[in-house]
């Protein structure tokens, strides 16, 4: 007799069902791990983007219009460099100007980043902040050494007019901000109000630009320090160092081409600019309602206290516009 | 009958039978569990894909939202209620929006019919089913999240938002988990 049965076939249709199943699974997983590591790719890209948009945008020096931007690095359009803006590794960036009327000055810059073997473009729209200046109490050129301060700083971010305006940063310059924070930190006598917000970076002040523009507009000499308090607002500019060994007063803007020493007491209501620096000697005594701008060198072995000033800052830049921050004015994802 | 004779038995044969039909069924049982994982993990999968296809919709509409080239002044959000959202831009940068292209795209929660719809222009596209929960939030500066009036935020509001938020819960049918997502979207027209 022979032998007949299902058990084999059986056995072998449930093996071939079970394969093809199995094999469904293991397709379908395939397909899954290919998508998140294209989503992952891609993500990637667009956070290198993005980083690469807030670097470019920060580092771009305040002014008051494009033109430098859009005529590259060596300051002449229709050459090579035009529109090519400095950006990290991996990313590229290029400025054109947008279509559109020439004001408000505005900037059309295209990103690509390539970042875990994704790669993404996105447009941006750059333009320049509303607001006056850089909100922070000092802005220096470049960061001093250490050291630089063995006398006493107060730095108070805090409007004294307005308390619910936001409040300023206590430095800005053109490096990583957790480093200003820590040089900040480690000079002696530097005292921070708690409502002073931590150090932000941006490009250095456009010395020459401002020095050009007091001129153009008129501004007076040194003689627009007077002993008097409250004196009116006014622009002031003085070629080379200015060394104030009384007690003077001032108000609006005072841009000083070299040094500013102070070896008496200076009070003023404004902004100070000093392309050389800022020394206030020992005994000398240095206070601010406003903002200073410095060049590298900064040495303070008297007091200098600066405090957030919105209607200084307002009132100088009625006297003259100030230099403003770019702003991302919008973006989009093109690829 | 000679006792001699080969064969099965009737209690064999039943035996046989029964062991047959137990194996057949274990075997049938671990093919459609089998199948059960597989629809299960194609479901998972694909419900996974589309909250992860909204979100990636979402960022791409929101993030460009009020691009103005021509510097014509568009309000990026025109419309913000907790279960709309309506995002412009002037993609071609003529300095003007056309409302029945790409320029104007619009989000609409509607929980009763579990769907979540991208409107593009005029045309309505369903972006997701088996939606159980769909509500967008707006911030405003600060990150503090504006209440919204039953007949949405006004112009006025619309100008303080900041930053755009959905929350969104799918449950695919033949799922039991959730898939859930929350996305929140600086507006990037907004210094």
């Amino acid at each position: 007799m022979t032998h007949g049965g299902t058990a084999l076939p059986a056995a072998l249709a449930a093996l071939a069902v079970s394969t093809a199943l199995g094999a469904a699974v293991a397709e379908l997983t395939r397909i899954e791990v290919t998508i998140a590591r294209h989503r992952r790719a891609a993500t990637a890209a667009l956070v290198a983007t993005d980083t690469c948009v807030a670097e470019v945008v920060t580092a771009l020096a305040p002014g008051w219009d494009f033109g430098g931007v859009l005529a590259g690095a060596d300051g002449r359009p229709g050459t090579a460099d035009d529109g090519v803006l400095a950006a990290p590794a991996g990313c590229a960036a290029d400025a054109e100007a947008p279509p559109g009327p020439a004001a408000p000055p505005r900037l059309l810059v295209r990103f690509e980043a390539r970042a875990g073997g994704g790669r993404r473009l996105v447009e941006t729209l750059v333009g320049r902040d509303p607001a006056p200046a850089v909100p922070a109490l000092l802005w220096l050129g470049a960061l001093p050494p250490p050291g630089a301060i063995t006398g006493t700083v107060t730095l108070d971010g805090s409007d004294a007019d307005e308390p619910s305006s936001a409040e300023w940063s206590s430095l800005a310059a053109p490096d990583d901000p957790a480093m200003l924070d820590r040089w900040l930190a480690g000079e002696a006598g530097v005292a921070v109000s708690p409502r002073t917000a931590s150090a932000m970076a941006a490009a250095a002040p456009p010395f020459e630009a401002l020095r050009a523009r007091l001129r153009a507009a008129g501004a007076a000499g040194a003689e627009a320090l007077v002993g008097a308090a409250s004196p009116p607002p006014t622009l002031a500019a003085v070629d080379g160092d200015l060394a104030i060994a009384g007690a003077l007063h001032g108000a609006g803007v005072l841009l000083v081409t070299g040094t500013l020493d102070i070896q008496g007491r200076l009070d003023f209501t404004g902004i100070v600019i000093a392309t050389g620096g800022v020394r206030v000697e020992r005994g000398g005594s240095f206070a601010v309602s406003g903002a200073v701008w410095s060049g590298p060198s900064l040495a303070v072995e008297g007091v200098l206290a600066l405090r957030h000033s919105g209607s200084a800052v307002a009132t100088a830049d009625g006297l003259l516009p100030l230099p403003r921050r770019a702003v991302l004015l919008g973006l989009r994802d093109v690829g | 009958m000679s006792r001699g004779l080969r064969g099965t038995g009737v209690v064999e044969l039943l035996v046989g039978t029964a062991l047959g039909l137990v194996v057949l069924t274990m075997l049938t049982a671990t093919v459609a569990s089998g199948a059960r994982l597989l629809v299960s993990a194609g479901a998972r999968g694909e419900a996974e894909d589309t909250a992860q296809l909204v979100v990636e919709a979402f960022t791409f509409d929101a993030r460009r939202a009020g691009w103005d080239p021509a510097g014509a002044g568009v309000r990026p959000v025109t419309d913000a209620q907790a279960s709309r959202i309506a995002f412009n831009a002037d993609l071609d940068g003529d300095g003007a929006i056309d409302p029945a292209s790409e320029e104007t795209a619009a989000y609409v929660c509607a929980v009763g019919a579990a769907r979540l719809s991208r409107i593009i222009g005029r045309q309505s596209l369903p972006l997701a089913d088996g939606v159980t929960a769909c509500a967008f939030r707006y911030l405003d500066a600060a990150g503090t999240p504006i209440p919204i009036p039953p007949g949405g935020l006004d112009a006025a509001t619309r100008d303080t938002v900041h930053a755009v938020a959905l929350d969104l819960v799918l449950l695919p049918s033949g799922l039991r988990g959730r898939s859930e997502r929350t996305v929140l979207v600086a507006l990037r027209s907004r210094p």
